[in-house]
């Protein structure tokens, strides 16, 4: 299998919400996704669409359009999936980011515990 | 509180939208819909970033390379007949680059916007004209603000004529088949509607190709015969062997 590239912050945030909302991705669930995951910051829908059009030119996601539904006007939703080189990046950057997790932990010990307590005080 | 935007907002957002991603779009949008003001202003702030993803998308480099070259040619070519001392005044060639980059991103513009899986043989013309027309209105408006920079007028009315020619040219000989389905996993919609064929168009397309030749054959004798009279004889034979050749080659080729 070819080697994916590697993601961005935000590639991986958007990739994360497609993994876990599954069936269910699509611009507006996306969007919502990455806003809980990427908190305090902001994110655009626009933003989304950009990230969106990048993977799935990488070959990363797929999409395909479903039926219309009346609590959109009649318009269909772009569902994502994401592909085999799309979970690979996805996994490859969890090995990396818990890297520097341990690798963080490691020197400051129990503060990263209370940070992750703290930052989500915080942002809730 | 209403349900959904009014029929005219949303006619008007996705006038904004290219049609390849409107669907979606429009649809997120609706289902985002709180008020009108925050239906408007969400529009406003998603239609830039989808257009420039769109153009990204849609662009192919090596053809807007060349696109941009022929633009530029074509703008030069026309000061060079019109008032050649222009191009060697200081800010001269940039002055020509302007039109020149302005139709470009009409080309590009052009491009995004147009829809998915249908061919015609205006879309060809459609690019290069919507291009110039933007060059027309980057002029009036450089004139207004800084007339130092505007091209004279001649000069731009025979750059946009070459341009056109030569970019239409470039369009039809360059552009891919599968028209412009770039990435290595284009949306499956877009590859699963069927293409409509080409009508026929050889007429305009020999008629393109010859008054591009045309052009090109008429630069390159005023520069012989600004450069180097004494080769024109040799020019006006070569050229003539070589139209003899190629038309000898289309007939082979129809033939064939």
């Amino acid at each position: 299998m070819a080697r994916p590239d590697s993601l961005g912050q935000f590639e991986q945030l958007v990739l994360t919400a497609i993994l876990t909302l599954r069936e269910d991705a699509y611009g507006v669930t996306i969007h919502s996704k990455v806003q809980e995951l990427a908190r305090p910051r902001a994110v655009s829908l626009g933003a989304v669409y950009v990230t969106l059009d990048r993977l799935e030119d990488k070959g990363l996601v797929a999409s395909w359009l479903s039926d219309p539904t009346p609590e959109r006007g009649g318009r269909a939703k772009r569902c994502y999936r994401l592909e085999a080189l799309g979970e690979r990046a996805l996994q490859e950057s969890a090995v990396t980011a818990r890297r520097i997790w341990d690798g963080i932990a490691e020197v400051w010990g129990k503060e990263v515990k209370q940070w992750g307590k703290r930052w989500g005080k915080e942002r809730g | 509180m209403d349900s959904g935007p009014s029929k005219q907002v949303e006619a008007f957002v996705a006038l904004l939208v290219p049609p390849a991603c409107r669907e979606e779009v429009l649809g997120d949008l609706y289902e985002r819909y709180r008020s009108r003001r925050q239906y408007v202003l969400d529009a406003l702030r998603v239609a830039p970033r989808v257009i420039l993803s769109r153009m990204r998308r849609t662009a192919d480099p090596q053809l807007l390379l060349i696109q941009a070259f022929a633009l530029y040619v074509s703008f030069l070519g026309a000061a060079w007949f019109q008032q050649a001392a222009l191009l060697q005044e200081p800010w001269g060639l940039l002055r020509l680059a302007i039109p020149a980059v302005v139709a470009l991103l009409g080309l590009m513009l052009e491009d995004a916007y147009a829809t998915p899986g249908t061919r015609s043989p205006l879309r060809l013309v459609r690019g290069p004209v919507l291009g110039l027309a933007l060059a027309l209105v980057s002029q009036s408006v450089l004139w207004s603000g800084n007339p130092s920079l505007v091209v004279p007028l001649w000069i731009l009315f025979y750059g946009c004529a070459l341009s056109l020619l030569l970019s239409s040219a470039v369009g039809m000989w360059l552009r891919p088949p599968n028209d412009q389905l770039q990435g290595a996993n284009a949306p499956v919609a877009w590859l699963k509607e069927v293409e409509e064929p080409a009508r026929s168009t050889p007429g305009i397309i020999w008629i393109l190709k010859g008054a591009a030749a045309i052009v090109v054959v008429l630069l390159s004798g005023r520069w012989i015969e600004d450069t180097a009279p004494h080769l024109m004889p040799r020019f006006v034979g070569l050229g003539g062997v070589a139209f003899g050749l190629v038309f000898i080659y289309q007939r082979w080729k129809q033939r064939g």
